[in-house]
């Protein structure tokens, strides 16, 4: 399972990085969201992938049995990371819009007015 | 309780800032919010310079368990730094900030900034540490496009994208490192490695991919792209803020990594290190020659300085990281001020290009000396602090048998003049060209006409303690070496935060 995601992931990171390196400033954007998305699955494999049972402590008793339960704690980063990513993703196309309110265009070779000439 | 008053105290003033939005002396409120954060900022480095470490268990959750913020000799002396630089920075935009930016959050975003600078200097736990960049970030991308000018949104696309994509190889490297080691506190994860008596190899990807989102961060050859690409856009005060803190904050978790982890593998990582702090101290320097905006050459210096930090860093003698430590205040606080004069300039004549400026020294005496104060200090000339910081990076050098290194970082030091003595010549001692004057076309409205003298007191207490810190500079060398000992002491840290 974790060989079929880890697949997955690389397939994910291949696609951002190919729209990161295309000229249109959507796609740039959607290539930074498929990373961001691939990041977080990176995440969530690294506290391993087993069938297990949920993460709660049994009924009447104190702790939790580490042989059966999962490793909570990288699925409350991925949260973490997801609410960022929103906050990220929410501002950026703000910023798109903005700047095509501006210039009309979606080029990114446009954005070298401000590059030594 | 005094650890995470660096962080409270901006979180706070940042949620009341939204009561006071468009009330008419906000700007004094917020003066007023910096400087008391200068005094807790104080409050925390005496306590921390006393008794060596603090450290604040969030919930009161066990070290490794817990979220742990920790303050030792090297973070309070930056948290330091940092609220002088903003007090300066604050105090500065009372009069160069203009009223729509202030009515739109200026000052809520400028301490959002502050709070995740202040929480990346305190955390302890690497998960915790890419939360406060985000926070810092996040305020830095809307202080980066706000006012929504054609080349600051340009600007802002730039710096957003590369950022970001920092962001994604140090969390891939938290994931990574997560999934070998299984904790994600610091000391906890510096215990774990001192167990093996040679680094496993498997570790290293995940470190790998760490260090590039730091040399993204911290803006060092060859991930500096963004650094002069966006630095020139925003309003000059919002750059000097960012050029005081930002890429500081990614220099300060490398060698934060760097003595915690990284130096296990010390065979592998100085070469690398030492390799990559020599081609931004030289590529930094040259390409800021053939520039002739201010603003653009003074962010290709950052490259360069922050250079020096890291060839600090990667000769790993107690003597080259106190220089390190001391290079990087003393960076943060003439860098900021070169940013500010910049700022003045523009807010008198309403361009940065320097073909076009000229005969700021006859009108200006006093600017022109707190220009001369920072830039000479960046570039090194006894008494000023840059000096001192210079000298005890090559005498570190010298000694850890790096000579080499050494003799590159004398010879860029030179071309630092170069640039400066550029600086000095075309703004401030050529006559003013007035047939050039007529075609200048004003671009933005920065700056509101006012009586400068906000502008004035910060730059010069800028000014007066980049000479302080060069004439008194034994006590805070001193300082520097203790925080270096106890930097290059990893138990020391690893053994008070886990019991």
């Amino acid at each position: 399972m974790e060989f079929i995601i880890a697949i997955f992931i690389g397939l994910l990171y291949a696609c951002g990085v190919y729209l990161l390196l295309r000229r249109s400033i959507v796609k740039l954007i959607l290539g930074v969201l498929i990373l961001s998305n691939a990041t977080n699955l990176i995440i969530f494999l690294s506290g391993g992938i087993q069938r297990n049972e949920i993460s709660f402590i049994p009924e009447g008793s104190e702790v939790a049995n580490p042989e059966v339960i999962l490793d909570p704690l990288p699925q409350a980063l991925i949260l973490t990371a997801i609410v960022i990513g929103l906050g990220i993703a929410a501002y950026i196309l703000a910023l798109k819009y903005k700047y095509f309110e501006k210039t009309g265009t979606h080029d990114l070779d446009q954005l070298s007015k401000t590059d030594q000439k | 309780m005094i650890v995470s008053l660096p962080i409270f105290l901006p979180l706070s003033f940042m949620i009341f800032a939204f009561l006071f939005r468009h009330y008419r002396g906000r700007e004094y409120i917020a003066v007023a919010a910096a400087f008391l954060n200068v005094i807790t900022s104080i409050l925390l480095f005496s306590q921390t310079a006393r008794e060596g470490m603090l450290k604040l268990q969030m919930g009161d959750w066990p070290a490794p368990y817990g979220i742990t913020l920790v303050s030792d000799r090297f973070s309070a002396f930056m948290v330091l730094i940092a609220s002088l630089i903003f007090l300066a920075t604050t105090a500065y935009s009372v009069r160069s900030v203009d009223w729509n930016r202030k009515s739109f959050g200026y000052y809520l975003f400028s301490f959002g900034v502050l709070m995740g600078v202040n929480g990346s200097f305190l955390a302890g736990d690497i998960f915790n540490l890419y939360v406060w960049f985000e926070v810092m970030l996040m305020a830095s991308f809307i202080l980066m496009s706000h006012g929504g000018e054609r080349q600051q949104l340009e600007g802002s696309i730039k710096y957003l994208i590369l950022n970001l994509i920092s962001s994604f190889f140090f969390v891939a490297g938290i994931g990574l490192l997560y999934g070998k080691i299984g904790s994600l506190n610091m000391a906890d994860i510096a215990s774990k490695l001192m167990k093996y008596e040679t680094m496993p190899p498997e570790i290293n990807p995940a470190f790998i991919l760490i260090f590039v989102g730091f040399a993204i961060k911290g803006a060092l050859v060859p991930f500096f792209f963004w650094l002069p690409a966006s630095y020139h856009t925003p309003p000059p005060v919002v750059t000097a803020l960012f050029s005081g803190l930002l890429t500081k904050v990614g220099i300060y978790s490398l060698i934060r990594f760097y003595s915690l982890f990284l130096y296990q593998h010390h065979e592998f990582w100085q070469p690398l290190i030492l390799g990559v702090a020599v081609l931004s101290m030289v590529i930094g320097v040259i390409t800021a020659t053939s520039q002739f905006e201010f603003r653009k050459i003074l962010s290709f210096h950052i490259i360069s300085q922050v250079g020096y930090v890291v060839m600090g860093l990667g000769l790993y003698t107690i003597a080259g990281l106190a220089g390190a430590i001391y290079f990087l205040a003393h960076n943060m606080l003439s860098k900021t001020n070169a940013f500010l004069v910049a700022g003045y300039v523009y807010h008198q004549k309403g361009t940065l290009n320097l073909k076009i400026l000229g005969g700021f020294y006859k009108k200006h005496p006093l600017w022109a000396i707190f220009f001369f104060i920072s830039a000479f200090s960046l570039a090194g000339l006894p008494p000023l602090s840059g000096f001192v910081g210079k000298f005890l990076l090559i005498k570190a050098g010298i000694e850890a048998d790096h000579l080499g290194i050494a003799l590159i970082a004398l010879f860029v030091g030179f071309f630092t003049l170069f640039s400066m003595v550029k600086i000095w010549i075309e703004v401030f001692w050529k006559p003013e060209d007035n047939m050039k004057k007529l075609k200048r076309i004003p671009q933005q409205n920065w700056s509101i006409q006012q009586n400068p003298l906000w502008m004035t007191l910060s730059s010069g207490g800028m000014a007066l303690l980049i000479v302080l810190g060069g004439i008194f500079a034994s006590p805070i060398v001193d300082y520097c070496y203790l925080a270096a000992e106890s930097l290059m002491n990893p138990q020391l840290y690893v053994d008070f935060v886990l019991n």
